[in-house]
């Protein structure tokens, strides 16, 4: 079992685009659960100082895969999260 | 996908070529004759007829325009100092906001790290004023160059009160209260690229996204014009919305009734047909900063001080440009 850290930094309360990117991001983690990849999902606050802080300033919604920022500014879909995802564990 | 693109953009290119008006050409006095509820109706499919395309357009365009430009830019560059700060504010701003969420996020991003509290007021007040969506309807609507006019006026406000407000004492305190130390964090940030067809797939759906949030108030917008339209008399409009008056009036109205979905375009055509002078239409346009929403919001981050100066700047920004403009294009 491989383990990859995904965060969804997006606005609190979450708009319509950050919830799209959570869900693609969740379904992709079932997904993925079958080829042996457990994928832990957080959420940030986009606006918090600690995500600031961590990565600068950002575009909502944004994806970071292993403390990286991958997507920026757009909902990613579920296939290319796979991508991503499939890409860090390799 | 490419296909409708080009279809999009040549048949936009197509129209203006043949010059016909993609602004409503339905006369104020040809509604009065019609009952209430045919007033609305009339007016709509008159719009559409012209508009489509227009609206077509300016969507699918924003989908793409944003979808494209590189945002990492910004993670990369706004903790670099006063001037690109000031520099990336403007030049970002018009492309980023096209979805209001985006808005205050990254307002309150830029104070936070080293750019500080000018330049994200200058990307608060930037970015309602000259969004592409906006300026497309403005220029296609209205007029090129009532649209160019519109940003000019935005950039120097928009700088104006950034500088300002950083000069101020209460404007400092709350830039040190905020300021983060540590700007170590570029190497964090590795945009990876879809291909091509996903990016353009991704874009039109934005651009979908986009029409869906808005459409439905421009429609109940343009039900309102079409109202304004038929019951206000032109004779009040040439009294009050002409002259210094008329610019002052309009701009102070101009803020309450300022609705982030264009309506104040549409709006704002309709006057001007019915004897507004350019000058205050131009104040009408850009009262977008008195947005209650969007203060209180930011409110929450810098107090009330700040948003009070801003909104004063702007305010007056809006009606010197007014005068201005007003005085150059002889129409005031």
């Amino acid at each position: 079992m491989k383990e990859v850290t995904v965060e969804v930094i997006g606005v609190d309360p979450p708009c319509k685009r950050c919830q799209a990117t959570y869900k693609s991001v969740e379904e992709t983690a079932s997904t993925l659960k079958a080829k042996e990849i457990d994928v832990k999902i957080f959420k940030l606050n986009v606006q918090s100082k600690d995500t600031i802080a961590k990565y600068g300033v950002l575009v909502p919604p944004a994806l970071a895969i292993n403390n990286v920022v991958k997507v920026m500014g757009r909902v990613p879909e579920k296939k290319e999260v796979e991508r991503l995802i499939l890409a860090t564990v390799k | 996908m490419l296909i409708f693109i080009f279809f999009t953009v040549g048949y936009l290119i197509y129209s203006r070529i043949m010059a016909y008006s993609l602004a409503p050409t339905i006369e104020p006095v040809d509604l009065r004759g019609l009952p209430l509820w045919e007033i609305p109706i009339a007016y709509l499919v008159n719009y559409f007829y012209h508009g489509w395309i227009c609206l077509l357009f300016a969507f699918v365009a924003a989908g793409l325009v944003y979808e494209f430009v590189p945002k990492e830019v910004i993670t990369k560059y706004m903790s670099g100092g006063k001037v690109t700060g000031y520099g990336l504010a403007i030049g970002m701003a018009p492309f980023l906001t096209v979805c209001s969420c985006t808005m205050v996020p990254l307002f309150a991003g830029i104070l936070y790290t080293g750019a500080g509290i000018g330049p994200a007021i200058t990307f608060l007040l930037m970015a309602p004023a000259a969004n592409i969506l906006s300026i497309l309807l403005t220029g296609e609507m209205i007029s090129w160059e009532l649209a160019g006019v519109r940003i000019i006026a935005s950039v120097v406000v928009a700088l104006t009160a950034g500088i300002i407000i950083s000069k101020t004492p209460w404007g400092k305190t709350i830039e040190k209260e905020h300021q983060l130390n540590s700007s170590s964090s570029t190497s964090r940030v590795e945009i990876v690229k879809p291909p091509l067809d996903e990016r353009l797939w991704s874009a039109l759906k934005f651009g979908g996204y986009i029409a869906k949030q808005i459409l439905p108030f421009f429609l109940l917008g343009l039900v309102a014009v079409s109202y304004v339209e038929a019951y206000l008399p032109e004779d009040i409009v040439g009294t009050y919305l002409t002259g210094v008056t008329g610019v002052l009036i309009a701009s102070v109205i101009g803020g309450p009734l300022y609705t982030p979905t264009l309506v104040e375009i549409v709006l704002g055509k309709g006057m001007w047909d019915m004897g507004m002078s350019k000058g205050a239409l131009l104040s009408w346009l850009m009262g977008q900063p008195y947005d209650v929403a969007n203060a209180l919001a930011v409110s929450r981050i810098v107090r009330w001080k700040v948003v009070l100066t801003y909104m004063l700047i702007a305010w007056a920004g809006s009606v010197i440009f007014g005068l201005l403009y007003g005085v150059l294009s002889g129409s005031l």
